[in-house]
C-alpha cells in the first residue's frame, strides 16, 4: 500500500499509468508460481509426480487467512473418504511392538540425487510431531501428544476404526489438518497403519502406560 | 586454517555433548544456553576473511576480481547491499537474491562456468565450505548492524513476492506439506527442534537477518538456499536446483515480511 501510494499520484496525474507496478492477480500469481515449481526441481517422471497437487492439496493450500468454504471442506471429507483403504486380511488392528518401532522411525521416502532411501518400509514419522510415551523427551509437538490415547478412549471396535482411518487419511475428520494422509498419500500401508493402531489403543503398548 | 576448524569442531563437539544432559529437565529448549555460548564465539566469523579473500582476489578463467560486481548499490558496494536482496536487476531484467546474483557475477565477469559452480555451492559436512558460502557470508556481513530493507518496486519484484507467498502455503508431496504446516506457529518443534514462527513478524525477522549461519552440526557455514533444499528434502519433494526462482520467491516473501531486523551474520544454527 505504501509503495503504490506515489505511483497512484501518478496515475492521477495521467502520468507512467502503464508503469504502475503492483501486486499481480491471485490467477497470475497462481501461473506463476506453479511454473516456479515445476522448473525448480531436477527429477525423474515418477518423482516429478510429487510435485502435482490433488484435488485435495489444491483445496488445502489456502494462501494467509483465507477460509476453507463449507463446501470445499465437504468435498475433502468425501475425496478422504474414498481414499481409504483396509489391508486385505481385514484386521485394522495390528501389532503393537512393530507400531512402536515405526512411530519412532522419521525416515522414508526423501529424495536424494534422484534416488529415494533405499528402506524395507517407510517410518511413520510419529515422534516428530507427537508426544508419545510418558516421560519420553525427544518428541515434537506440531501436533497434539499422543500420551494415553488409548487409556483415554479404550480398545473398542469403533475407537478402532476412527483410529485406523485418522491416520489413513487424517482429512476425513479433520480436512485440511497440518497433518500428513499417511495412508493416501502412500506413505505407509495398510497394513502399517494397523500396526500404528495397535499401539495406540492396545493396553499393553507404552504409549498407555 | 585447518588446524583451527579442527580445534573448533572438536570444542563445539565437547560443548554440545557437556551442555546437553543437565539442561533437559528444565527447558522446552533444552539446547539454548548450548546455543548461546556458541553464539558469543561463532566459529563462522573464520569464513568472512575467506570470503573477503575470495571476493578481491582475481579469479576465473577472465582473472578479474568480483570488484565491477554489482549487488544493487553500485559496482563493489557492498555496505548494505545484502540488506535489500532480492531485488530486481536490470542487467538481467529479473529478481536475483544474493546466492543467485553471485552466480551471475561469477559467470559473467569471471567466466566461471554456472554448472561447475552450482556443483559444489552447498558444501559437504565438516569440509572448508564452498567459495559461494564464503562469499555470501562475507557480503551479508558488510550490512551487519543495517535493517534489512527489501522493497517491492518493480512489477518483478511484486510477483515474486506474491509467488512466495503461494509457495509458502502450496501443499504438494507424500507429506502434504506446505512450508506453513510446520511455520504456521509459535512454540512449535519437529522432535527437539525448534520450528521457526514464520508467520509472524519476529520470525521472519529471525529469517532475514541470520543467514547465512555457522550450523554446529555440519561445522560449515551454510546459505539461505541450503535452508530451503533440506526443507524440501525432509517434505519428500524431489532435489530442488540451486538458484532457482522458487528459492528466490521464497526468500523475497520472507525477507520483505522480515523487514526491519537488525542483520548479524554470521548467525548460529544447532
Amino acid at each position: 500500500m505504501k509503495n503504490s501510494f506515489p505511483c497512484f499520484l501518478f496515475a492521477a496525474a495521467g502520468l507512467l499509468v502503464a508503469g504502475c507496478a503492483t501486486y499481480p492477480d491471485q490467477a497470475t500469481t497462481r501461473q506463476i508460481a506453479e511454473k516456479m515449481v515445476f522448473e525448480a526441481f531436477s527429477a525423474s517422471p515418477a518423482h516429478l509426480k510429487r510435485l502435482e497437487q490433488d484435488r485435495s492439496q489444491q483445496i488445502c493450500s489456502k494462501v494467509g487467512d483465507a477460509i476453507l468454504s463449507t463446501e470445499e471442506a465437504a468435498e475433502v471429507v468425501k475425496l478422504a473418504r474414498d481414499s481409504i483403504k483396509y489391508p486385505a486380511s481385514g484386521q485394522i488392528v495390528g501389532d503393537w511392538k512393530t507400531g512402536d518401532m515405526l512411530a519412532h522411525d522419521g525416515a522414508g521416502d526423501r529424495i536424494r540425487d534422484g534416488k529415494t532411501e533405499n528402506r524395507k518400509e517407510n517410518g511413520a514419522l510419529c515422534q516428530n510431531c507427537h508426544g508419545l510415551a510418558p516421560g519420553e523427551i525427544n518428541v515434537g509437538n506440531v501436533g497434539p501428544a499422543l500420551t494415553g490415547y488409548g487409556k483415554q478412549r479404550g480398545n473398542s471396535e469403533a475407537i478402532a476404526k476412527y483410529t485406523y482411518d485418522k491416520i489413513y487419511n487424517a482429512w476425513v475428520y479433520f480436512p485440511c489438518s497440518n497433518m500428513p494422509r499417511l495412508g493416501a498419500t502412500g506413505h505407509l500401508t495398510p497394513e502399517q497403519v494397523a500396526h500404528m493402531v495397535a499401539y495406540l489403543i492396545d493396553p499393553q503398548s507404552p504409549i498407555n502406560k | 586454517m585447518d588446524t583451527r576448524l579442527g580445534i573448533w569442531a572438536a570444542a563445539i563437539a565437547a560443548l554440545q555433548l557437556a551442555v546437553i544432559p543437565p539442561l533437559f529437565a528444565q527447558s522446552g529448549d533444552p539446547l539454548a544456553v548450548g546455543r548461546k555460548m556458541l553464539i558469543e564465539d561463532n566459529p563462522g566469523e573464520l569464513w568472512i576473511d575467506q570470503g573477503q579473500a575470495l571476493f578481491y582476489e582475481k579469479r576465473g578463467p577472465k582473472k578479474v576480481s568480483l570488484e565491477q560486481c554489482d549487488f544493487g548499490m553500485g559496482p563493489g558496494k557492498l555496505e548494505g547491499a545484502a540488506a535489500r536482496l532480492p531485488r530486481y536487476f536490470a542487467d538481467t531484467d529479473r529478481v536475483e537474491d544474493l546466492e543467485t546474483r553471485l552466480l551471475t557475477c561469477m559467470t559473467r565477469l569471471q567466466g566461471f562456468d554456472r554448472n561447475e559452480l552450482v556443483k559444489t555451492a552447498i558444501s559437504a559436512p565438516a569440509s572448508k565450505g564452498s567459495d559461494i558460502e564464503a562469499l555470501a557470508l562475507f557480503i551479508t556481513s558488510r550490512s551487519n548492524g543495517m535493517k534489512v530493507n527489501v522493497s517491492l518496486n518493480h512489477q518483478k519484484e511484486y510477483e515474486m513476492y506474491k509467488a512466495g507467498e503461494y509457495l509458502f502455503y502450496r501443499r504438494s508431496g507424500q507429506t502434504d506439506f506446505g512450508c506453513v504446516q510446520c511455520h504456521g506457529e509459535p512454540g512449535k518443534r519437529i522432535r527437539l527442534q525448534d520450528l521457526v514462527h514464520m508467520t509472524s513478524k519476529a520470525g521472519t525477522q529471525e529469517v532475514s537477518s541470520t543467514w547465512p549461519a555457522y550450523r554446529g552440526s555440519h561445522y560449515v557455514v551454510r546459505t539461505m538456499q541450503w535452508r530451503l533444499n533440506d526443507c524440501v528434502w525432509q517434505m519428500r519433494l524431489p532435489d530442488l536446483k540451486y538458484a532457482t526462482e522458487y528459492s528466490i520467491a521464497l526468500t523475497t516473501f520472507l525477507n520483505r515480511q522480515g523487514n526491519d531486523a537488525v542483520i548479524q551474520v554470521p548467525g548460529f544454527k544447532r
